[in-house]
């Protein structure tokens, strides 16, 4: 049997590798007593997988995780047990039987939402706001540069920005933010407010982001779906 | 420091926390964590491991003991661990005391700071928590208001040169003179009296050992003239000793790591104490005698570990598992029982000559990685006098059969620098390496690796070759060098000591109470983590020993005489000093002494001095 659970990765579960994540769950599930498959091979491991990493200290809203089980089990059943034996925040938030044919969630996921929190340095209007967002936005090209071990490398950011909001709340900047995300890479939320503080002299302060992932999805010709709806 | 509220901490280190390596080392929200109500528990204690999280958590003797104090209602523990270099720069940066993982209040709030003493080379680390806390090194410069410092291990059966920094020691079994202790430091909540006065009484908890009641005087040479202890303190401070380990406390609920740590299984004591005897081993002195576990306190035990931890894998643990009586029943009652669930069982310390290649084969289906044997000396001279007991004959076999079965890596622990050890007992290792690897060729495996590990041999306290100094560092690398170029062949790889470290090891691991000042300088002068090699500074600690006119080869390379009086005299392991002597005497005769657990009594001392004996199951 073949599940897909949406849950949450908040509060001190934001901590967790991504690495150490796959552990969590295996041993939630055994500690639950529900059978899993394990791969064959010298070093059996558990059918567990994910989508797109979450960095470390970034809260997640709407995770995906697939697990494989042994045999049918009741959904409700599996998802009550499971969470019993979840460390504080995670929480299951939804799961649902999947075709044993269903593509995985890497094969599928290709979009990813952000909230982005992030104090003023200086005072900003709106209107400052607005037409800095809509100057960026406006851009064709956006040129940013990674440091790496390597040295830095420069980037074209733009084509994976898919959404870009923001609204003042007192003293801070909250921003809306879509991406594209794939294989061949994607854009960090905040690598995006970088260029924006640079490239448009929007004072605000790095330093002090707090960002969220409200969201994975499918995203297919302007339409987007959670991956639990499809497959 | 300003904000020191739990919640103010946790605000602060939140802000940084993903920049630093492995955040989850320091949130301690782990599965089965034990975050207990300070209102309601008499006495706070919290469990300080001198070394990272992942080391911290792979230590048996810490669950152990932060479950059992845990267990009782009155009392409380947490733990702290060395925070590694980039979050103490984070924590010095802002002004954060170090604080503990379950209540995120400051290490300097607790009643008890109890250290646990590993490994010589975390003593720095030591200190430097305490600076990171806010208390004060010196015990002579703490208030009523700062916590008791205390530290217990193997290390404490030479605690001297940490007398200054450490107001009692605990030396032996903590399970039982623990909770004795934290019941006296409640009683001292209560209705306290003075300093001197509640030490006096903790003093009467056996094997509490308090420094400032015994006085040291030297000889114009630097050599110990006398220990002499106050009126009321007993001469030799007799270690704890649990005597029924069967009914003894032990947790299977212990806390489960985000992150992956060093032993990152459950992890089950079969056995205490290890009487093959060999010579150089402290383990096999100070735990003595051998208690074994009955097979139905374990296999309940593992069914009780597997509900509560969700792991895959089991290590029995103990010093020399293969010895232990009932292992065939255990491991197949524990395969019968859990082996469906995907649980596999893993043997850590398998002895050569108590080998079962079968046994290794089931408990290791899954991971073929490698197999690991520890001749510790080249010849069987020299494997005579550590009293090591094994033959090349018993090594070859184990080999043979691992190879038969499908192993392709061996690896083989031994020591350099060993007591009369000579250019033969070197060739030795060669030799044995060689044919072990041709064993493998022979047997038509290819792509062998037989791995050569060589460690640097270090004389411990309450062991035979305690007066033996450590061999001096040139002629030590010299050999390293010799065996770098004999073992160069495709299917053997040598990795060995630095010499360096060990060196200091020694000197610490034979030192008095002249070295706390060193201790304490070479902290201030940056040294942390100086068993990791990429921190360690030898430079600071050769300077450290210059500026404070103290010799480093008196330490560690000095033979001493029996008539000596030893810096650890006033500790008790148990074992006489009699039988230390004679052991070291047939060491250098070549002759065995055999393992008194299936034969008849070596002599050592404990059972009769301490109305125990050995509990064997099997």
């Amino acid at each position: 049997m073949r599940l897909r659970i949406a849950y949450t990765k908040i509060e001190d579960a934001r901590y967790i590798a991504h690495l150490d994540l796959t552990r969590v769950f295996e041993r939630a599930i055994r500690r639950s007593g529900i059978h899993m498959s394990y791969s064959e091979g010298f070093n059996p491991r558990p059918k567990i997988s994910f989508g797109f990493a979450l960095a470390v200290g970034t809260e997640g809203e709407r995770e995906y995780v697939d697990v494989e089980l042994r045999e049918d089990v009741d959904l409700g059943e599996v998802l009550a047990r499971v969470q019993e034996q979840l460390p504080p925040g995670i929480r299951l938030l939804q799961g649902r039987a999947m075709d044993p044919g269903a593509k995985s969630l890497m094969a599928v996921l290709n979009a990813a939402s952000y909230r982005i929190r992030v104090p003023m340095a200086l005072p900003i209007q709106d209107e400052r706001l607005q037409e800095a967002v809509g100057a960026w936005l406006g851009r064709e090209h956006v040129t940013f540069s990674r440091y790496s071990k390597k040295g830095p490398t420069d980037k074209d950011i733009r084509p994976w920005v898919k959404h870009l909001e923001g609204k003042i709340q007192g003293d801070e900047v909250l921003f809306d933010l879509e991406v594209e995300m794939g294989n061949s890479g994607s854009v960090r939320p905040e690598e995006v407010l970088a260029s924006l503080r640079e490239l448009e002299n929007l004072p605000i302060e790095l330093d002090e982001l707090q960002v969220i992932r409200t969201g994975v999805h499918v995203s297919y010709e302007g339409g987007k779906s959670s991956p639990i709806e499809i497959g | 420091m300003s904000n020191n509220t739990a919640a103010d901490i946790r605000r602060q280190v939140e802000r940084f926390l993903p920049k630093v390596l492995k955040p989850s080392r320091y949130i301690g929200s782990e599965w089965n964590v034990m975050k207990k109500d300070w209102a309601k528990t008499d006495v706070q204690m919290v469990f300080a491991f001198p070394d990272v999280y992942e080391v911290g958590m792979s230590h048996l003797g810490t669950r152990i003991l932060y479950h059992l104090v845990n267990s009782f209602p009155e009392f409380l523990c947490e733990r702290v661990f060395t925070p590694w270099v980039d979050m103490e720069k984070e924590l010095r940066d802002r002004e954060i005391p170090l604080y503990a993982l379950e209540s995120f209040k400051p290490i300097k709030e607790f009643d008890v700071v109890g250290f646990t003493l590993q490994y010589e080379m975390s003593f720095t680390n030591i200190l430097n928590m305490l600076d990171l806390a806010g208390i004060p090194m010196r015990t002579e410069e703490r208030g009523p208001d700062d916590p008791w410092v205390i530290a217990g291990g193997p290390c404490a059966y030479n605690p001297e040169p940490l007398v200054g920094f450490i107001d009692f020691f605990l030396i032996g079994e903590s399970e039982e003179q623990l909770p004795e202790v934290l019941r006296l430091v409640g009683e001292q909540k209560k209705n306290p009296v003075s300093r001197k006065e509640f030490l006096r009484k903790v003093a009467q908890v056996q094997g509490v050992y308090v420094p400032e009641f015994y006085h040291i005087t030297y000889k114009e040479d630097g050599r110990i003239e006398k220990i002499e202890a106050e009126e009321g303190f007993p001469a030799l401070v007799e270690k704890a000793i649990v005597p029924d380990l069967d009914q003894a406390y032990f947790p299977t609920d212990p806390v489960v790591p985000y992150l992956e740590i060093v032993h990152d299984r459950m992890m089950l004591e079969v056995m205490r104490g290890c009487s093959r005897g060999c010579r150089f081993c402290q383990a096999g002195m100070i735990y003595r005698p051998v208690r074994e576990r009955s097979p139905e306190t374990l296999l309940r035990q593992t069914e009780e570990l597997v509900r509560a931890t969700g792991y895959d894998q089991i290590a029995l643990t103990s010093l020399s598992t293969g010895d232990y009586s009932c292992i065939q029943p255990v491991v197949q009652g524990i395969l019968e029982k859990h082996g469906e669930e995907g649980v596999g069982v893993s043997l850590p310390s398998l002895r050569v000559d108590s080998f079962d290649v079968d046994l290794a084969e089931t408990v290791q289906k899954a991971r073929k990685s490698g197999m690991t044997f520890a001749p510790e000396a080249g010849s069987q001279r020299l494997r005579d006098v550590i009293n090591k007991g094994v033959e090349e004959q018993n090594l070859l076999e184990a080999a043979e059969a691992a190879f038969k079965k499908g192993w392709s890596t061996i690896k083989l622990y031994f020591m350099v620098g060993l007591p009369t050890e000579t250019q033969a007992d070197i060739d030795g290792i060669v030799d044995l390496a060689k044919k072990v690897a041709n064993l493998g060729t022979k047997l038509g495996r290819r792509n062998i690796t037989v791995t050569i590990s060589t460690s640097v041999f270090v004389p411990k306290s309450h062991t035979p070759f305690q007066w033996e100094p450590q061999e001096a560092g040139s002629s030590v690398e010299l050999k390293q060098r010799y065996l770098r170029e004999k073992l160069r062949d495709r299917r053997l790889k040598y990795n060995y000591h630095d010499m360096s470290t060990s060196y200091l090891e020694a000197v610490f691991a034979k030192g008095d109470r002249k070295l706390a000042q060193l201790l304490e300088w070479a902290v201030k002068h940056g040294c942390r983590f100086d068993g990791w090699s990429d921190q360690f500074k030898e430079d600071v600690w050769m300077e450290g020993f210059k500026e404070l006119g103290l010799d480093p080869h008196f330490y560690a390379n000095r033979a001493m005489d029996y008539d000596d009086v030893l810096p650890w005299e006033h500790i008790g392991s148990g074992v006489s000093k009699q039988f230390l002597i004679e052991e070291h005497h047939r060491a250098l005769q070549e002759a065995k002494t055999i393992d008194c657990r299936h034969n008849d009594c070596t002599g050592c001392g404990v059972c009769p001095s301490r109305g125990v004996q050995i509990e064997l199951k099997g």
